[in-house]
């Protein structure tokens, strides 16, 4: 329903809009009948381009948009593959904001800045680079020229069950067991205190006590350990010196630091405080999960947080979301606001167009279709997700702010404090090679202090043979 | 002394009865799941078939969905021209085996069961790379229905050789002699005398060949990407999709399977030979 | 007699296809098994590299556990199939009421594509959703998760396989028992010998050929099991039902190791072929001595 109404409304306003249908209308008047297609993760996000943003371009320049959308890995399967094989079959691809620098050393991506200037009749008068929030510094290559028009940034947040927390019978046996007040946990030990309490509530209700990104063969457990984990403890950029080909501690890395060790060891343990599906969840999983009320609290990633705390119809907690920063060590935030750390996962991704695209001029009309101002506050509203400074302050954003606990004003005012991923343009080889040891400490067969000394030997030797060595 | 064997029989028979209840209860489940609705699928599972609250919902996505309806077409077009493909070839082969004094049975024999016996990990990266490299232009093999047709061929075609040797072999050689003594063209003969005589096998042969292309998955996924994307590929990339819809990947996995279990009846026989190269006749 | 050139131009297509489709690419492992190539390393080029990828695989850990997984998987399901095929065998070819429609069920499973043969058992087995996990808890209070323990994803691959492979074991054998010839089991009875030792000395010489041709297609398809299991576990939870064929295709895709793929590939193979040599070895040599 709320998509119907979107979608109407905005093929509405594009028709009805005449300074934009002019620039629009006569860039596409020589592109007339032009298919381009695209591929990107299923997301929020991403369905929204699909359903909503794509017909509206069509209409406004004749320009027909396939765009579609798959799983993570089928996504990055067939994008890879068509750079790497210069196939053409894509016009655009969804760069997320860790894979930037592998796409980069590889050159698979067309220069946009050169392109735009190169061709000014193709240039939107809307479309301001300046007008973008720093997230777009991901996507700038060497001269800092852009390579690709975000489309999707969010942070990854800890949701927590407001009317659990806040209710005074909980509040009461909780006081009554542990001794302090019930509250969002700044330290692990009260996030593991509160999902215990949540947990043995009744032993036979629906209700878990945080949720844990534990897929035990996909990376997305690999990705919130090093993405949100490890960072609150102290354990930069996966514990790995990119310079010196460094991820032991003996090297001069800390993937194996007793901090790391402390982290996985506290992140694999509150599997028992989390309901059965954890170790079969990705991103999409956890967020239906602390949808369906199943948890008490956890870490989602922020482009979920606005429908599981609003959307009646896939949320059975609408109202009910309180969002706050993640619980970490002491000094972790200082080094953060100093900018010598950080404290979670600043996470998006950005459309590109490969350099084998066969329609590149339509594909770039269509980058800065989605990168203009004016489509962005219902896009944030669908998808909570936030690329331009400005949208911020939309109306209709704020709305749904104030129904979500303030995540847009968190996203604002402390998005600094989380950063995405490290410049590695061996990401995913690495991740590859590090993953299945964060697997084995899930499924036991390993304890977290042997999995990370195990894991990090490891990246040290694909580093070194991929020939990242360091010194 | 009836009475034994009256009971002998009657064990027998409810052995198998429960044997087939059991063979047929995941395949049973999932159509179960396939005409459930999201809200009906968690909970408590029930093998019972509730006919009131049945629906085709998950059906009707699927097939009205134009990427599905792309997948499927592309599955029947590569099964039915590989199965077409490879029989014609094979009875060719078949027939030049028999008739001709050809070296190098036992070579094309063994190189079959190395293919049969390697991962077949072990040619995705030299077919990505050829499939990728080798083009005309701007074409290539990659992402091509034809690529798969062609590419199929090495599973399929020593399969249907084997099955057609036998087949051809049987046909007595006197019947092609006497067409060419009265002055008939080679063409002449295979269409005329082999064809008609070998039409059985070759039925069989297709089916099957058909059915082992329709089936198969690896090669289809790493080897196209939109456009000759297959049914068995389709369903793989169902499973990581937000928030699974299961309806829906039960709906996809009964019509992958339903070809399959259309013509079981047709070839149940002779698959045994199928699939151990004709070593044992079922 | 007629020219042979005919002979040859009538199999020319096949083995032209079959030569650009197999035997080219295979020539193209058997090469890049030698290189260090890796499209993402700081160098994308490949390089000779001699044997070092086969001497890295000698010490590489998934890779070997990835065999003996694969080799534990294979030894299970080849004994539970034959020894279920063979009863089933049996039983099916005792005189009963609808038989053909029994074996035509049967036959079923080896129809289904393997993938979906994946997605049906893992419809089975998803926790609040399949029946497995439901029994399992209600029935022998045990906790059921495929993606949390490494023994129930293994059994549970190891029970599909079954479901799936058996009825190609019952059909060969059935194949095979139904050619017994009846006068040496017959005087055997007659000589008052036990069922046991009919079997053994008479039945199984004679069902020889039979076994040997079912246990060499199993072999080496258990070896080749892909698709069901990327399907039912993905190759977990972690790796622990990651069979080489599956190791070997995310070794080659995702991470982009060419080089050391296909050593990799390389080495399964001559691995598979001296397994299937021991065991005709093992096997022609039994018939020997049961002589």
């Amino acid at each position: 329903m709320l998509k119907l109404l979107l979608a109407s409304s905005a093929i509405a306003l594009a028709l009805t809009a005449p300074a934009r249908a002019d620039f629009w209308s006569d860039a596409g008047a020589k592109l007339q009948g032009v298919t381009i297609r695209g591929v990107s993760e299923s997301t929020p996000p991403s369905n929204y381009v699909r359903d909503v943003l794509a017909p509206q371009f069509t209409a406004a320049t004749g320009i027909k948009v396939e765009f579609e959308t798959t799983s993570w890995d089928q996504m990055f399967d067939k994008a890879i593959k068509d750079m790497e094989a210069g196939s053409g079959i894509y016009d655009f691809v969804y760069i997320e904001q860790d894979i930037i620098y592998s796409y980069l050393a590889r050159d698979f991506l067309v220069n946009i800045s050169d392109a735009l200037e190169a061709d000014p009749s193709l240039q939107a008068p809307e479309f301001k680079i300046e007008e973008f929030t720093t997230f777009i510094d991901n996507f700038r290559g060497e001269n800092g020229d852009i390579f690709g028009v975000p489309m999707e940034a969010f942070i990854k947040v800890y949701l927590y069950r407001k009317d659990l927390f806040e209710d005074p019978a909980h509040k009461e046996a909780f006081k009554a067991k542990y001794g302090y007040n019930l509250a969002p946990a700044t330290t692990f030990a009260q996030w593991r205190d509160n999902a215990e309490y949540f947990a043995n509530l009744d032993p036979n209700d629906e209700l878990w006590g945080t949720t844990v990104q534990a897929s035990s063969g996909h990376p997305a457990s690999f990705y919130e350990f090093f993405e949100s984990i490890a960072p609150t403890y102290g354990v930069y950029d996966w514990g790995i010196d990119m310079a010196k080909g460094a991820a032991t501690v003996e090297k001069g890395g800390r993937m194996n630091s007793p901090e790391a060790k402390e982290a996985l060891a506290f992140w694999v343990g509150l599997l028992d405080l989390a309901p059965p599906e954890a170790t079969a969840s990705t991103w999409d999983e956890v967020a239906s999960t602390f949808a369906a009320g199943r948890a008490a609290q956890g870490w989602v990633y922020g482009e979920n947080a606005a429908w599981v705390a609003t959307n009646p119809e896939k949320s059975t907690v609408v109202g009910k979301v309180g969002v706050a920063l993640p619980p970490m060590n002491e000094g972790v935030m200082a080094a953060a606001e100093a900018g010598e750390g950080y404290i979670g996962y600043y996470d998006g991704g950005a459309f590109g167009i490969p350099h084998s695209s066969k329609n590149k001029e339509a594909a770039l009309l269509w980058l800065q279709y989605i990168g203009q101002p004016s489509v962005q506050a219902d896009w944030a509203v669908a998808g909570s997700r936030v690329v331009h400074q400005a949208t911020f302050d939309a109306p209709k954003v704020m709305e749904v702010d104030a129904k979500a606990d303030g995540y847009f004003t968190m996203m604002k005012e402390q998005g600094h404090l989380f950063k995405g991923a490290p410049e590695f343009p061996f990401h995913a080889q690495v991740r590859e090679v590090v993953a299945p040891f964060i697997y084995e400490a899930i499924v036991g067969t390993m304890t977290p202090e042997e999995a990370l000394d195990k894991a990090a030997v490891a990246a040290e030797a694909e580093m070194a043979k991929l020939g990242y060595g360091g010194n | 002394m009836n009475r034994g064997i009256l009971y002998s029989r009657l064990l027998t028979f409810l052995f198998w009865i429960a044997m087939s209840a059991l063979t047929l209860l995941p395949v049973w489940w999932m159509f179960l799941v396939s005409v459930r609705t999201r809200a009906d699928l968690f909970g408590k599972p029930s093998f019972l078939l509730d006919v009131q609250a049945m629906t085709w919902e998950n059906y009707a996505a699927v097939l009205s969905n134009p990427t599905f309806q792309k997948y499927m077409t592309n599955s029947l077009i590569v099964a039915t021209s590989n199965a077409v493909l490879v029989s014609v070839l094979a009875l060719l082969a078949a027939y030049a085996m028999s008739r001709f004094a050809l070296v190098g049975k036992d070579n094309l024999f063994f190189w079959v069961l190395t293919n049969r016996m390697a991962p077949p990990a072990v040619f995705l990266l030299p077919l990505f790379l050829m499939f990728t490299g080798l083009r005309l232009g701007d074409w290539s093999l990659f992402d091509t229905r034809i690529g798969l047709i062609l590419l199929y061929c090495v599973f399929n075609l020593p399969f249907a050789f084997w099955l057609l040797q036998g087949i051809v072999d049987a046909i007595p050689k006197e019947l092609d002699e006497a067409a060419y003594v009265d002055g008939a063209s080679t063409f002449t003969v295979l269409t005329t005398v082999i064809f008609p005589l070998a039409r059985p096998g070759l039925a069989v042969t297709g089916i099957l060949t058909w059915v082992f292309a329709w089936n198969e998955y690896l090669f289809a996924s790493t080897l196209t990407s939109v456009e000759a994307r297959t049914i068995t590929t389709g369903l793989a990339e169902f499973v990581t999709v937000t928030g699974t819809n299961w309806g829906q990947l039960a709906a996809v996995a009964m019509l992958t399977l339903a070809p399959a279990a259309l013509v079981l009846a047709l070839v149940q026989r002779h698959i045994v030979a199928g699939l151990t190269f004709g070593a044992v006749k079922g | 007699m007629r020219n042979t050139t005919t002979g040859w131009l009538l199999i020319a297509p096949t083995l032209f296809i079959l030569f650009i489709t197999g035997m080219v690419p295979f020539l193209y492992v058997l090469a890049v098994g030698f290189l260090d190539w890796n499209t993402f390393a700081a160098n994308p080029e490949p390089r000779f590299a001699g044997v070092e990828n086969f001497r890295a695989l000698v010490f590489d850990a998934a890779f070997l556990k990835s065999l003996w997984l694969t080799f534990k998987f294979t030894v299970f399901v080849l004994a539970s199939q034959l020894l279920v095929g063979f009863f089933l065998a049996k039983m099916l070819m005792r005189n009963v009421p609808l038989k053909g429609l029994f074996r035509t069920i049967h036959t079923l499973p080896l129809m289904i594509a393997p993938i979906a043969v994946g997605a049906t058992w893992r419809l089975m087995t998803v926790p609040g959703l399949g029946p497995i996990p439901h029994w399992m808890q209600q029935w022998f209070d045990i906790s059921y998760v495929l993606s949390r323990f490494p023994d129930q994803a293994f059994a549970t691959v190891v029970i599909m396989d079954i479901w799936h492979w058996t009825p190609l074991v019952t059909l060969t054998l059935m194949a095979g028992l139904s050619n017994l010839p009846e006068e040496p089991l017959e005087q055997a009875r007659i000589d008052g010998a036990g069922e046991w030792r009919i079997f053994w000395d008479i039945t199984l010489p004679f069902l020889k050929p039979v076994l040997l041709t079912t246990i060499f297609i199993r072999l080496m398809d258990a070896l080749r099991t892909v698709d069901e299991v990327w399907m039912l576990t993905g190759g977990g939870p972690g790796a622990e039902t990651r069979f080489i064929g599956l190791h070997i295709w995310r070794v080659v895709f995702p991470k982009t190791d060419y080089g050391y793929g296909a050593a990799m590939s390389l080495i399964t193979l001559y691995l598979t072929i001296v397994m299937c040599w021991l065991l005709y070895v093992a096997m022609t040599g039994m018939k020997e001595k049961s002589r």
